[in-house]
């Protein structure tokens, strides 16, 4: 919440209103930076700059505070962020079979895919599921690993499975605790979710969660009103989309909007790389509606929503009316007021004037009385 | 870095495309309205200043570009609002000549009610209609102004005696006064520190690790204790120990010691802390400004000009303020606070 103080001046809430609006959405939307575009700026910037960097392996260190460049958007549960460890010998793939396949799997592909590894340390029997999200916005190499903490080593007798769905994929036991898996994420099917699972006396298992970049879009819906214009914003954050596109919900169906067609209605701008403006031209109460803003990556889609509400001139007209007549009337009041008290003021004034002649009358009589009776002396 | 990143465009938005039309908001329209309500009374321009920012508000939700925006809200509607503060604030300081700290302290404090009001209620009817409903709606709020206007009936004109020189003679001798000259140069000088902690006060806030939440509590914190010290100081100052500008001059060099010390809230307790001493003191001086300058200029009706001047002085002061205070923010409180306190002397030497 925005706290709005009184400055000396009524100038300080013409400048948070002036600031509100400029940040709120809406057609005079030309403020072309907003303090979240500065950020976002900054952010992507560097993100750009780490996923770039195609080198021989990149390591992640899955401990809660640290972020290295060319970290890619995951989130991370509380649950099994205490467990979380490194295994030292991770780093280095040894001269053995598996780097073997690696290598010559690298030389089939193109070259230039990024290499990236996960790794989830298993915490033991705790019912709790641990769970990873990877998101992925272009084809890469990656490998899967899930370790069991030294605190478990007493665990024996076991078997790990890793699985897609129902399918089981081979494995490689990278060390006598660890076992690995390593997948080429090539499109959209190779995405899902990946799981370890260890059946000894007790079942442990952890899931990767492989997907596309998530596209945010407005919780609260935008407020426009008919034959105005109304400004859409959608953004990426962190990748670049291959392309975007506009939907429009109409009933149940999700009609893809085609601004070339419909020129006088719709115009998409591509502002930046990742941000993407749709403006609705002549709003009607028809425009009123669910809006979604889909990008496309190599991997996949990912759409974001928006809500759009056309509202008629009337609805607040109503209220400014009734505030606008209220004003009239307190001023009435006070100026019949002031009428009032000062025809009371006024009649106060004319008695004493009356009184005031009453009592010179008097006076008066009172000598002519005098007068006679002096000369009735004489 | 992070700091600065946070507020890039932000300082200048508000005041850059503002400023043109800051000399409606009572920088140049200070003084006019003063020699307006000198000239026809305070009731007819307040009237009329509530009238004209009730229009600027309402042409303001029929924009059809940002500069419309700012045109109308910020000129006409700023004019308006000009031309209601200066009369309002001398016709309460000549009805009450006897409690003038304690009634302008009431008056001023209106403003932090409204400031506190506004708080939510803006956010809530951008939502509910959009800009433009909004600026409908604040436009229908801001005609009340001509009711308030309205209150200030006009006194019986006794204490001008005939042949006193008019409006514009009135001004030529104001800018030669010595002592009104240091009082308005003072307040330049407090107005370009004074706003630094409203401005910037939330991204400060986040800076030491406080959430969207917390942030948000200092500032309203703030706010709230600044119309606290407003009633405080104006019920204060009307006790009759000590002269009116002694008063002043306490509360501007507390003010100033607040500023100083303002770097150091590192914590979101200290930085409360600060932040409400800070509020409090910085809300007490504001009635007292304001009916100090019938101190320094006599209770004639130079006062009405007085102020607008001192208005128009004090807004190149807060415009120069609070953007050059981004990059350099913590000196500048520093800065600041010095320099308040310095300039606080001369003045004092009139009581």
């Amino acid at each position: 919440m925005r706290a709005a103080f009184s400055g000396k001046r009524p100038g300080r809430l013409l400048r948070l209103l002036l600031l509100c609006l400029s940040l709120s959405g809406g057609s005079p939307a030309d403020a072309a930076m907003t303090t979240e575009d500065a950020s976002q700026a900054s952010y992507l910037t560097k993100m750009q700059a780490g996923l770039n960097e195609s080198s021989a392996g990149l390591l992640f260190h899955l401990s809660e505070p640290m972020i290295t460049t060319g970290t890619v958007n995951w989130q991370t549960q509380g649950s099994h962020s205490d467990h979380l460890g490194l295994g030292h010998d991770a780093s280095t793939p040894g001269p053995d079979p598996t780097t073997q396949e690696v290598k010559q799997a690298t030389k089939e592909n193109v070259s230039n895919h990024t290499f990236v590894k996960y790794e989830i340390t298993l915490p033991g029997v705790s019912s709790k599921s641990v769970e990873e999200t990877i998101t992925l916005d272009r084809a890469t190499r990656i490998e899967l690993s899930c370790r069991l903490d030294h605190m478990y080593s007493s665990l024996k007798n076991f078997q790990v499975t890793w699985r897609k769905g129902n399918e089981t994929i081979r494995h490689i036991s990278k060390t006598e605790k660890s076992w690995s898996i390593q997948l080429e994420i090539l499109d959209n099917s190779n995405l899902g979710s990946y799981n370890c699972t260890l059946k000894g006396e007790e079942e442990i298992s952890a899931v990767f969660h492989l997907q596309v970049p998530k596209i945010e879009g407005k919780e609260k819906p935008i407020i426009s009103y008919e034959g105005d214009t109304a400004v859409m914003v959608c953004k990426s954050f962190g990748y670049t989309p291959i392309a975007w596109t506009w939907y429009v919900t109409n009933g149940s169906e999700q009609i893809a909007i085609n601004d070339s067609l419909l020129a006088d209605k719709y115009a998409i701008n591509r502002v930046s790389a990742n941000v993407t403006h749709l403006k609705v031209l002549q709003l009607t109460k028809e425009d009123d509606g669910v809006y979604w803003c889909e990008a496309a990556f190599e991997l996949g889609k990912s759409k974001g929503k928006l809500k759009l509400k056309v509202l008629s001139f009337m609805v607040p007209l109503k209220p400014f009316l009734a505030i606008v007549a209220e004003a009239i009337i307190l001023v009435t009041i006070v100026f019949l007021y002031e009428i009032y008290s000062k025809r009371k003021e006024k009649c106060a004034e004319d008695e004493k004037e009356f009184d005031q002649v009453e009592q010179l009358k008097s006076e008066e009589n009172n000598g002519l009385e005098n007068s006679s009776t002096r000369h009735r002396r004489i | 870095m992070g700091y600065w990143d946070h507020w890039a465009p932000t300082p200048w938005l508000p005041v850059l495309p503002v400023s043109p039309s800051l000399g409606g908001d009572t920088g140049v329209a200070g003084p006019l309205g003063s020699a307006l309500s000198t000239r026809f009374g305070a009731r007819p321009v307040a009237m009329a200043g509530g009238l004209l920012s009730g229009l600027g508000l309402l042409l303001g939700a029929f924009a059809t570009h940002i500069t419309h925006l700012y045109l109308s809200v910020g000129l006409l509607a700023g004019l308006g609002w000009a031309l209601v503060f200066t009369p309002s604030l001398g016709t309460v300081g000549r009805y009450f000549p006897a409690r003038r700290a304690l009634a302008t302290g009431l008056v001023v404090s209106g403003a932090s009610v409204s400031g506190l009001a506004l708080g939510p209620l803006v956010p809530l009817l951008l939502d509910t209609y959009g800009w433009r409903g909004a600026l409908l709606l604040l436009a229908a709020i801001s005609f009340n102004l001509v009711a308030a206007g309205a209150l200030l009936r006009p006194l019986p004109v006794t204490d001008r005696p005939p042949g006193l020189p008019k409006g514009e003679i009135g001004l030529v001798r104001l800018l030669r006064h010595g002592p009104f000259l240091r009082y308005a140069l003072a307040f330049v000088l407090v107005d370009a520190g004074y706003y630094v902690p409203f401005v910037h006060g939330e991204a400060r806030a986040h800076e030491v690790g406080c959430d969207e939440e917390k942030a948000g509590l200092v500032m309203a914190a703030m706010a709230g204790v600044d119309g606290g010290g407003r009633l405080v100081a104006g019920w204060l100052a009307g006790r009759p120990a000590t002269p009116l500008l002694r008063h002043l001059f306490v509360w501007v060099t507390l003010t100033g010691l607040t500023l100083l010390l303002l770097p150091l809230g590192t914590s979101f307790g200290g930085l409360l802390s600060l932040a409400l001493t800070y509020g409090f003191c910085a809300g007490a001086l504001v009635p007292l400004q304001f009916s100090g300058v019938a101190e320094v200029v006599g209770a004639g009706p130079l006062v009405v000009h007085a102020m607008g001047l001192m208005q128009m002085f004090e807004s190149f002061g807060s415009l120069l303020g609070a953007p050059f205070a981004g990059p350099f923010q913590p000196g500048r409180f520093c800065e600041e606070g010095m320099r308040q306190r310095r300039h606080a002397y001369p003045w004092s030497s009139l009581a």
